[in-house]
């Protein structure tokens, strides 16, 4: 096996596109699964001297984050936690600290784990993911990244370089809640909102949960079902009984279907309570 | 194939030759001998592996050891800057008697240290979660919480609470130990 370390987003496209190359960046996953003999590249393609896929921009309107930013730097920026309260309480329960300080933004969201805690805050967010290839840059939304487990639309010779988000405006508000029966361990459900708040009423909004189907799933009739209401208990009680609904959960080791369609209409609930500030029975 | 690269730890450069899937901590326990960095699970879920880079800490279980090229690695062999004395954390943990089998403590100090140099007066909470990554399976983890309050207490440079009143033996961990972490600006 090769192992390759460029200094040059050109550089590692052209390394990425040969044939039987992986892309390595935190390595919490790619190592483990090495190691198992899952996968057998032939050549390593290090992302962590690759400049261009740095850290977090904030732009005017847009906020970048570079594709092996990690989980800590996330956690620890000072004006991210602000803007998008939903990513930053993600990763804030990311795994352990040992994880967060190797774990990226790229490499989780390229292993396209259903049970990914960052994937949706950022579809929840509108995230938009940047690939690029030798021959060509493409923008997609995060919601239509994800195929199934471990599967996405990345093309072969093609690298994801960062994620980019829309500045919130003023009336923009966003939660995070995830559920395990200890802290360090995958989310048996996750759930992430964003919405725009009109005079009390949701204006905008979108509702994502994971670990309860092959990929992060919007929840549209939520969507529907709370747009351009207040976000009273009744409505919110309304949430909970019906979120379950919408999803596809699996029975396994964590826990059965039926107790993640229970959790998602709790922590749907939940989450829009928390990012609306209403109070919640 | 081996390809030779020069590895940062603990201030030491050491030239090795390693095929690029062997992890850090396969290096520094079978190469270069430095066998304070444990091995645990090998999942990167129980934090015996712990070791500093560029004062980070992660599990060198999950990390190819031809990645630590460029970066300063530290382990529990180097936690410790002076010679003869402990680092604070050390000291604390051996005066809080945070120490049983000891599997877990050369991880656990790097962890600590580590918090600490980020959040000086972490509160309980923080200290838990900071450690999360971090399995004793011993201890019940009460002593550790404890020695990284009492160490939080000397790095501020603050007496810490006396908690070993009434115990001479335990070594409260205010003057007179030699081995404490005193040393240490």
């Amino acid at each position: 096996m090769q192992y390759h370390r460029p200094t040059t987003l050109a550089e590692a496209l052209r390394l990425v596109a040969e044939p039987g190359a992986r892309v390595l960046a935190g390595g919490t996953d790619l190592v483990l699964r090495m190691r198992d003999g899952r996968e057998r590249p032939d050549a390593l393609v290090s992302l962590g001297r690759v400049a261009e896929l740095a850290g977090v921009t904030l732009g005017a309107g847009s906020v970048r984050l570079g594709a092996r930013t990690t989980l800590a730097e996330l956690v620890e920026h000072e004006e991210l936690g602000r803007l998008f309260p939903a990513l930053l309480e993600a990763a804030r329960v990311f795994g352990s600290m040992l994880v967060r300080n190797l774990a990226t933004v790229g490499g989780n969201l390229c292993n396209a784990s259903p049970c990914s805690d960052l994937a949706p805050p950022l579809i929840a967010l509108g995230a938009r993911v940047e690939l690029a290839s030798r021959e060509a840059r493409r923008e997609l939304p995060l919601g239509d990244f994800f195929v199934g487990p471990r599967e996405t639309r990345l093309a072969p010779g093609e690298l994801l370089t960062a994620v980019v988000l829309d500045r919130p405006g003023p009336r923009d508000r966003s939660a995070f809640l995830k559920h395990t029966r200890v802290t360090v361990d995958l989310a048996l459900v996750n759930v992430a909102v964003a919405l725009e708040l009109d005079r009390g009423k949701v204006a905008r909004v979108r509702a994502v949960a994971g670990a309860v189907g092959p990929t992060p799933l919007r929840l549209l009739g939520i969507e529907a079902l709370v747009a351009g209401q207040a976000l009273g208990p009744e409505l919110l009680a309304e949430v909970g009984r019906r979120a379950g609904d919408e999803v596809k959960p699996i029975s396994d080791v964590r826990a059965s279907a039926e107790y993640r369609r229970m959790l998602t209409g709790v922590l749907c609930k939940r989450a829009l309570a928390t990012a609306a500030a209403a109070e919640v029975s | 194939m081996k390809q030779t690269i020069r590895l940062r730890v603990n201030g030491d450069t050491y030239e090795v030759a390693v095929p690029p899937w062997r992890t850090l901590n396969e290096v520094l326990r079978e190469d270069l001998r430095l066998t304070g960095t444990k091995r645990g699970c090998g999942d990167g879920d129980c934090g015996a592996c712990t070791v500093l880079l560029d004062g980070r800490s992660v599990t060198s279980c999950l990390m190819l050891a031809v990645e630590a090229v460029g970066h300063e690695v530290t382990t529990v062999e180097g936690l410790a800057t002076a010679r003869d004395a402990l680092h604070p954390v050390q000291a604390e943990f051996i005066a809080a008697g945070a120490i049983q089998c000891g599997y877990c403590t050369p991880g656990m100090e790097l962890s600590a240290a580590y918090l600490l140099s980020r959040n000086p007066s972490p509160t309980d909470d923080e200290i838990r979660r900071g450690l999360s990554g971090n399995l004793c399976r011993c201890t019940g983890y009460q002593k550790i919480f404890e020695a990284v309050r009492r160490a939080s207490d000397r790095l501020k440079g603050a007496a810490p609470p006396d908690a070993a009143a009434g115990d001479p033996a335990a070594g409260g961990p205010a003057g007179g130990d030699p081995s404490g972490g005193g040393a240490r600006p």
